[in-house]
Parts: C-alpha cells; sequence; structure tokens
C-alpha cells in the first residue's frame, strides 16, 4: 500500500534515484587484438605501395582497391588505439605505473604512431607503431607474471611479435 | 531534513533491491556517532546519488568508507572515502518493493 503510493509520487514527480552501482569487470585484457591491428596497418601499407607500384593506369579498379586498403588501415589502426587505451584505462592500476613508470609516455607514443599510421603510408611509422605496441604487451604480461617472447608473425607482412610463453 | 529516494541498481542485494524506496535523514547523526552496518545515501562528485553500506569510519568521523555487499559494487574500494559533508543521511525507513508489484 505505501509502495503502491510512493510509486505513483515516483511516476507523477520523479523520486531522486540512489544508484547502488555495480559495475561489471570481465578481467579478460589480452594485447593480442592491438598487436595484430598494428600488423594489419603494415600489411595495407605494404599493399597500398604494391598497388601502386603494379597499377600504372589509375583505373578504377586501382581506385576502388586502394579505397580497400586505405579503409582497413584506418579501421585497424583506429582498433590497435582503442585496445591499448582500454588496457591502460581500465587494467592498468597505479601499484603497476610505479612499477613501469614508463607506461603513460608509453602508451602516447602508441596513440600518435597510430594517428600517423592513419595520416600517411609511411611505412617506417607504422613498423613502430607494431614495436611500441610490443614493448607495451611485454610490460602487460610482466604485470601478470607471464613470461613472453618474441617470435616472427607466421604471415605478412611477418614483423616481430610479443607472444606470452605459456 | 528528510529525503525520499528510490533504490537503482543491485550492489545492495539482497538487503536492499532495485526498485525500493528509502528516507534518509541526517537527524540521527546529530545524536550518534556514523556507525559500521549502517547503510547511507550521498553525493558524489562522477557517480551523483549514491546508497552504501558503512565498513568504517576514520576517528574523528570526517572519512567514512562505504561498501557494496556484491563483488562488483562500485565503491570505496575505487573511489575511496566519503567526506561526512557529503552525505544526505542514514536509511530511517526502507520501503521494500513487494514481490509481485504491478501498477
Amino acid at each position: 500500500m505505501i509502495y503502491k503510493a510512493l510509486e505513483i509520487l515516483d511516476r507523477m514527480a520523479g523520486v531522486e534515484r540512489a544508484q547502488a552501482h555495480c559495475d561489471i569487470p570481465c578481467g579478460i585484457y589480452d594485447p593480442i587484438t592491438a598487436q595484430i591491428a598494428a600488423l594489419t596497418v603494415v600489411r595495407m601499407v605494404d599493399l597500398m605501395h604494391d598497388l601502386a607500384k603494379s597499377h600504372g593506369e589509375q583505373d578504377v579498379a586501382f581506385q576502388n582497391s586502394m579505397s580497400r586498403y586505405v579503409a582497413s588501415k584506418e579501421e585497424h589502426a583506429e582498433k590497435a588505439k582503442h585496445e591499448i587505451r582500454v588496457i591502460w584505462g581500465d587494467y592498468i592500476k597505479p601499484n603497476h605505473l610505479e612499477k613501469y613508470p614508463q607506461l603513460h609516455s608509453l602508451t602516447h607514443k602508441i596513440m600518435q604512431l597510430g594517428s600517423k599510421s592513419r595520416q600517411t603510408a609511411d611505412r617506417e611509422a607504422a613498423v613502430q607503431f607494431v614495436e611500441a605496441i610490443n614493448e607495451f604487451a611485454e610490460i602487460f604480461w610482466e604485470t601478470k607474471g607471464v613470461a613472453t617472447k618474441r617470435a616472427k608473425a607466421p604471415y605478412a607482412p611477418a614483423l616481430e611479435v610479443v607472444y606470452p610463453d605459456l | 531534513m528528510f529525503k525520499l529516494l528510490k533504490v537503482s541498481g543491485s550492489s545492495l542485494l539482497p538487503k536492499y533491491r532495485d526498485g525500493d524506496f528509502v528516507l534518509v535523514s541526517k537527524i540521527p547523526y546529530l545524536f550518534a556517532p556514523i556507525k559500521p552496518g549502517e547503510v547511507v545515501a550521498f553525493r558524489h562528485t562522477t557517480y551523483g546519488t549514491l546508497i552504501k553500506q558503512v565498513q568504517s569510519v576514520k576517528p574523528g568521523g570526517d572519512e567514512i568508507h562505504v561498501v557494496g555487499t556484491q563483488e562488483h559494487s562500485v565503491d570505496s574500494r575505487h573511489f575511496g572515502a566519503v567526506r561526512k559533508r557529503d552525505l544526505l543521511g542514514k536509511v530511517i525507513w526502507h520501503i521494500k518493493k513487494p514481490a509481485k508489484f504491478a501498477i
């Protein structure tokens, strides 16, 4: 009865909400998504340069392929940046920063290299983007006490990638 | 003096459910100190109006550590202590949502 009266009051006047707020941290963090996305950026840059060399005439087919490569490069550079931001913002805690004070500047460097990879077709910037994310991955796995190894990705562009050594 | 609030969320389950009403007041704190176990509502700059359970009160009484009763509650474990001046009061009346409520 009282509840019903209050519910009517709420519907008419709007009772302020007191949040008994919950968050659901899934706890699943892995830099591999960012690493693969960054490798894709390098791959797209390579495909763009290959296409420009092999295609003398800039016909419709050329425009179509080039547009697709550029779009994919944009998408994957942004995806890599997003994934790193999530790990940095949600997983990294003050005790990690005490031990790895370079994490802020490294994350910032990744953001900058990701943007440069979007703005240009500079392969060197894209390779640096992969390597900066590798450094981030090394620190990330170290915070979890997981050893890492470096191995060449078994697909083009076959750059070195940091993997957890499980 | 008094404030009527509606609970939203599930961090205080099973005691307080989403949709319950609570009447909070600061009047009881004129006569008695804040005690662990009490349920209080307060303002938070990021999260707005929150309702949580008092876990501990720092000697001096100005800093209150609040928690939810659920594992994933967002509370003092995330945002630190709550200041006494941000309190809206303790729950003095809890009007539970009936199990089968339809209006």
